[in-house]
C-alpha cells in the first residue's frame, strides 16, 4: 500500500514539476523585465509560447541525423526522471530505487551528453561551438556537484538523496560548517546548471544564435524550450528539497503535504529573485574565463570536506 | 570663388608637390581658402598621394570617381586627403582617366586606405586601377551585367533593375591563415546585426585567425537618384536619409559642399543652431552604442537603460526640429528653424537631466564585475593599421590618433568653441567605449556654450547664384567620425555628381585586423564597437536581390498592412 502511494507521489511530483516550469520561467522574465525598467511580458506567457511552437513545422536541416530527432525527447524524458525522483515535497525520496547520487549525477551528465550531441548532429557551426562549451561545462561543473554530493554523503552516511534530505533537516547533529559549505556549493553548482548569465555560454544568444538550440524548429523547439526550463526548475528544487528541506514532511499525509508545498512554494520564489538579482546585474563571462570563477564552486565543495574532517 | 592667396591654408602641401612631381603637377584650383584640388597625371598619382599621405600627416578621406566626358572628354578621379599635420587643409587630387584606356595605376599598395575607394570607382564606371590587389566587386551583386557600370551618365535609367541570373552568391572571401581553418558564416542576415552583412570568420577552434565580409546588401541608389531625379536643393533632404542615427550630420555635409562651392556663408546663427543638432544626434547616438556595448556581452540590464535614458535625447531632438529625428532642418545657406527662448530653457532642463542620468550609468557600466573583463584588451586596432586604413571617430581617437573634424576642418559653429579631444592609447573596445562615454559630456557642454553664447541675426541667406560645374568637399564629424561629401553642380539646376561618404565607410575595411585573434564570442561586440552603419555604407545602386520584379508598392497599402497585419505586399 505504501508504495502504491509512494509512486502516486512520484508522478504527481513529476507533472506538477513539467506544468510549473513555464510559470517558474515566465516569472523570471517578470522579474527581469521589472529590472530593466520595462513593460515585459505577462506571467503566462511561457505557456503561450511553448503552445505556440507545438502548432508550428518542424524544418530538419539536411545533415541532421536519428540523435538529433530523439534529443528533445531523450531530454525531456530524463529530466522528467530526476524530477520524480528527488525529495521535494518529503524528506524521503518518492523513488528510492533511483533517488540516488550518483543516479543523480548520471542523469545530469545524461542531459548535458545529448544535449552537446545533438549540437554536433545539427551540422550547424553554431551549434557545434555550443555542444563543445557544453562539454567543457560539464567537466568543469562535475567534480563540484560530485564533491560536494560525496561530503553530504558522508555527513548523512549514505548515498540516498532521501537520507541525505533527513540529516540536513536537523541541523542539531552539529558539523554545521561543513553543511553551510555543502549547501553553498550545491547552491552554486545549481546556479551554474540553471544556464543563467554569467554561465549561459552554449546557449549564448549574441555569441552563439542559441547554440544548439538553433537548428530546432516548431514541437521539437517547443520540448527543447520546455526541458530547459524544467531543468532549471529542477536545479532549484533540487537545492531547496535536498539541502534546504525545513517544513518538508517527514511522514506524508494530506495536511503535511500540503504545508510542505506552501513552504517549498515560498523558498522557489526567494531563489528566484536571488537568481533574477544576480542575472541581471552582471555581463556574460568570456568563455575560456569561466573556469576562474568555477573553481570558487570547487573550492567551497572543497572546503566542506575539510570541515567535515576536522568536524566542524 | 577665389580667395585672396594670402589667407590660404594648404600652400606648403601644393608647393610640396610641385617640388617632389615637378613635371606631374597640371593644374591647381582653390574652392576655398583651405581647400584645393590639384591635378596631376596619371602616371604620378600613386606617388603623389603617398606624399601626401604619409610624408605630411594626411589621411584619406574618400575616393570619387566622376564622369566628365561631357566636360572635358575623360573620366575623372579624385583622391581626396584631409591633411592634418601643421598646416590643415584639405587637398583634392585629381587625374583624368581617358575612355579609351580606362585604366589608370592602383594607389592601393602603397596607401591601402584607397583599396574601398578603388573598388567602388571600377565597379560604378568600370574605370580599372592596374595592381588593384584586391579586384572583387564591392558594391555591385556577383551577378549585375559585367558591362554595366551605373553611375556612368550614359548607363541606365535610375530604375532600371537588371533581372537576376544567379541563386547563389559567387562571392569569394579571402583568407589569408597559414593554418587550417573552419569557416563560420555571420550573416547576410544575422542574430546579433540589425541589418544585412555578410561575415566569414575563419576559425580554429574558438579562435578567429582571420575574417572577411562583404557588404552592400542594401543599395539605395542614393548618388544616382541624386543625380539625375532630384534638384540641388532638394538633396540636403536626401542627405538626411543616408543615415538613421546621424542623418543631420550628413545634411550639413552636403549643405556645406554646396555653399562651399558657391561661395556662401551660412549666418552665424545658423552654424550655431547646427552645431547644437549636430551634438543632439551625438548625445543620442553615443547613447545608442553603450547601450549595445551591455547588449552584445549579455548585460541586457544596462541596453535597456541607456535606451530609456535616450528617450529623452530624442525628446530634444523632437523639441529642436519638430520630429523625434533631427531630420529636415538644414538648407543650402542655412536653417529652417530658430530656437526660441522657451526652447532654450526646456533644452537646458533636458540636458541637465542627461547629464546626471548618464554620470550614474555610466558609473553603474564601469562597476559591473565582468563588463571590463569583457572589453579590456578584445578588439585591438593598432595604431600602424590605424594609420595605414584611415578610420575615422571614436575607433581611431581609441588607437592614439588626434583625429577630429571638428577640431582640425572647424565647420558650422565649431570654430570658436573648445571641444575636448580625447585620445586613448590602447586601441581595444573599452577604449573606445569610455571615449564615446566621454565625448558624450562634452556635447552637453558643446551644447549649453552655443545655447549662452549663441550670435544673433539671420539664420538663412537667401539669393545666391547657382554656379555650373562648380564643386567643392563638405565635411561633418558625425558621432562615428567624418563625414564628407564631394559634390560637383551640373548645369541644369542639378547635381552632377555627389559623393557621400559616410563615416562607417572609413571604419569598415581596418575591422579585420581588429577581429583577427579574438574568439567568436567577442566577434559582435567588437563588430559593434565600432558602431558601424551598414544602410549608410551601401548607398549607391538600387537592386533587390531577393525578387526579381520590381514592384511599387503603394503607400496606403503599406499603411494597411502595418495596422491590419495581414496579406503582407511585400510577399
Amino acid at each position: 500500500m505504501a508504495s502504491y502511494y509512494v509512486i502516486i507521489l512520484a508522478i504527481g511530483q513529476g507533472a506538477a514539476l513539467l506544468l510549473l516550469a513555464p510559470l517558474a520561467s515566465g516569472f523570471s522574465r517578470v522579474l527581469r523585465a521589472k529590472i530593466h525598467t520595462r513593460t515585459g511580458p505577462p506571467l503566462l506567457q511561457d505557456y503561450r509560447d511553448i503552445f505556440k511552437l507545438l502548432k508550428r513545422q518542424e524544418i530538419v536541416p539536411k545533415g541532421a541525423g536519428l540523435i538529433f530527432r530523439a534529443m528533445p525527447f531523450i531530454l525531456m524524458a530524463t529530466l522528467l526522471l530526476i524530477a520524480m525522483s528527488m525529495p521535494v515535497l518529503t524528506l524521503a525520496s518518492p523513488l528510492s530505487a533511483v533517488g540516488n547520487m550518483f543516479t543523480f549525477v548520471c542523469l545530469l551528465a545524461l542531459v548535458r551528453f545529448f544535449f552537446s550531441l545533438s549540437g554536433v548532429d545539427s551540422g550547424s557551426t553554431f551549434a557545434g561551438l555550443g555542444a563543445s562549451r557544453e562539454t567543457t561545462m560539464c567537466t568543469l561543473m562535475e567534480p563540484v556537484i560530485l564533491l560536494a554530493l560525496f561530503v553530504a554523503a558522508l555527513l548523512a552516511g549514505s548515498t540516498d538523496l532521501g537520507r541525505i534530505s533527513v540529516s540536513f533537516a536537523s541541523p542539531s547533529q552539529g558539523l554545521i560548517a561543513a553543511e553551510l559549505a555543502v549547501t553553498a556549493a550545491i547552491a552554486f553548482a545549481a546556479f551554474v546548471e540553471m544556464g543563467k548569465v554569467p554561465f549561459d555560454m552554449a546557449e549564448a544568444e549574441q555569441e552563439l544564435q542559441e547554440g544548439p538550440l538553433t537548428e530546432y524548429s516548431g514541437p521539437g523547439l517547443a520540448l527543447l524550450k520546455w526541458s530547459v526550463r524544467l531543468k532549471q526548475l529542477v536545479m532549484a528544487s533540487f537545492l531547496i528539497g535536498v539541502f534546504l528541506p525545513y517544513g518538508a514532511a517527514a511522514s506524508p499525509s494530506a495536511a503535511t503535504l500540503l504545508w510542505a508545498a506552501v513552504v517549498f512554494l515560498i523558498k522557489l520564489v526567494v531563489v528566484f529573485v536571488v537568481v533574477a538579482v544576480i542575472e541581471n546585474s552582471v555581463a556574460r563571462n568570456r568563455f575560456f574565463m569561466t573556469s576562474h570563477s568555477t573553481w570558487i564552486g570547487f573550492g567551497v565543495a572543497a572546503l566542506a570536506l575539510v570541515f567535515y574532517l576536522v568536524g566542524l | 570663388m577665389l580667395a585672396s592667396t594670402a589667407a590660404r591654408s594648404g600652400t606648403s602641401h601644393v608647393a610640396a608637390l610641385r617640388r617632389k612631381l615637378p613635371n606631374s603637377v597640371l593644374d591647381e584650383s582653390w574652392q576655398t581658402p583651405a581647400q584645393v584640388t590639384v591635378t596631376v597625371t596619371r602616371e604620378a598619382l600613386p606617388e603623389a598621394v603617398e606624399a601626401l599621405y604619409y610624408g605630411r600627416d594626411g589621411w584619406l578621406s574618400v575616393v570619387v570617381g566622376s564622369d566628365e566626358r561631357k566636360l572635358n572628354g575623360n573620366f575623372a578621379v579624385y583622391y581626396v586627403l584631409s591633411m592634418e599635420g601643421a598646416e590643415k587643409s584639405h587637398v583634392v587630387l585629381r587625374s583624368l582617366v581617358p575612355p579609351d584606356s580606362m585604366e589608370y595605376p592602383s594607389v592601393t599598395p602603397r596607401v591601402p586606405a584607397a583599396v574601398w575607394g578603388e573598388r567602388e570607382v571600377r565597379d560604378m564606371f568600370g574605370m580599372h586601377p592596374v595592381g588593384l590587389p584586391d579586384e572583387r566587386r564591392l558594391v555591385l551583386p556577383d551577378d549585375w551585367p559585367d558591362d554595366l557600370y551605373p553611375l556612368r551618365k550614359d548607363a541606365m535609367d535610375y530604375r532600371l533593375r537588371p533581372d537576376i541570373t544567379a541563386d547563389t552568391e559567387t562571392y569569394e572571401f579571402s583568407n589569408a591563415a597559414k593554418s587550417e581553418t573552419t569557416e563560420v558564416p555571420l550573416g547576410p542576415l544575422h542574430i546579433t546585426s540589425d541589418e544585412p552583412g555578410h561575415f566569414r570568420l575563419f576559425v580554429d577552434g574558438e579562435d578567429i585567425i582571420d575574417a572577411d565580409y562583404r557588404l552592400a546588401y542594401v543599395h539605395r541608389g542614393m548618388e544616382k537618384l541624386a543625380e539625375t531625379r532630384m534638384g540641388y536643393n532638394d538633396v540636403t533632404f536626401l542627405a538626411d536619409r543616408i543615415c538613421g542615427i546621424c542623418g543631420f550630420a550628413h545634411s550639413v555635409a552636403f549643405a556645406g559642399a554646396v555653399e562651399n562651392a558657391l561661395d556662401i556663408h551660412a549666418p552665424p546663427r545658423a552654424g550655431t543652431i547646427r552645431t547644437i543638432l549636430l551634438e543632439v544626434e551625438r548625445l543620442h547616438s553615443h547613447l545608442l552604442n553603450l547601450g549595445l556595448a551591455c547588449h552584445f556581452v549579455g548585460f541586457d540590464t544596462g541596453f535597456m537603460h541607456f535606451f530609456r535614458v535616450r528617450e529623452k535625447s530624442m525628446e530634444l531632438a523632437e523639441l529642436l526640429t519638430g520630429s523625434r529625428k533631427t531630420y529636415a532642418l538644414n538648407l543650402i545657406g542655412g536653417v529652417r528653424r530658430d530656437i526660441l527662448a522657451e526652447q532654450n530653457t526646456r533644452t537646458r532642463q533636458l540636458i541637465g537631466e542627461l547629464r546626471s542620468e548618464v554620470t550614474r550609468l555610466v558609473d553603474i557600466l564601469l562597476s559591473t564585475g565582468n563588463m571590463r573583463q569583457r572589453l579590456e584588451g578584445v578588439g585591438l586596432l593598432d595604431h600602424k593599421v590605424a594609420r595605414d586604413y584611415s578610420p575615422v571617430g571614436p575607433t581611431v581617437r581609441a588607437s592614439g590618433h588626434r583625429r577630429d573634424v571638428r577640431i582640425d576642418h572647424p565647420y558650422a559653429g565649431y570654430a570658436g568653441v573648445a571641444v575636448g579631444q580625447h585620445v586613448l592609447e590602447a586601441g581595444d573596445v573599452l577604449s573606445r567605449t569610455m571615449i564615446r562615454a566621454q565625448e558624450f559630456f562634452d556635447s552637453i557642454s558643446i551644447i549649453e556654450h552655443c545655447l549662452d553664447n549663441a550670435p544673433g541675426g539671420p539664420i538663412l541667406v537667401e539669393g545666391f547664384t547657382y554656379k555650373p560645374y562648380s564643386f567643392a568637399l563638405g565635411y561633418t564629424e558625425a558621432p562615428r567620425g567624418e563625414d564628407i561629401h564631394w559634390c560637383m553642380l551640373g548645369d541644369n539646376q542639378k547635381v552632377h555628381r555627389i559623393r557621400f561618404r559616410a563615416s562607417s565607410y572609413n571604419n569598415w575595411p581596418a575591422l579585420r585586423y581588429m577581429l583577427r585573434g579574438n574568439t567568436v564570442s567577442d566577434a559582435p561586440i567588437i563588430i559593434a564597437s565600432i558602431d558601424p552603419c551598414y544602410s549608410c555604407t551601401d548607398r549607391v545602386t538600387v537592386v533587390d536581390v531577393r525578387r526579381r520584379s520590381a514592384s511599387v508598392v503603394p503607400y496606403s497599402e503599406m499603411e494597411r498592412y502595418s495596422r491590419e497585419r495581414t496579406n503582407s505586399p511585400l510577399k
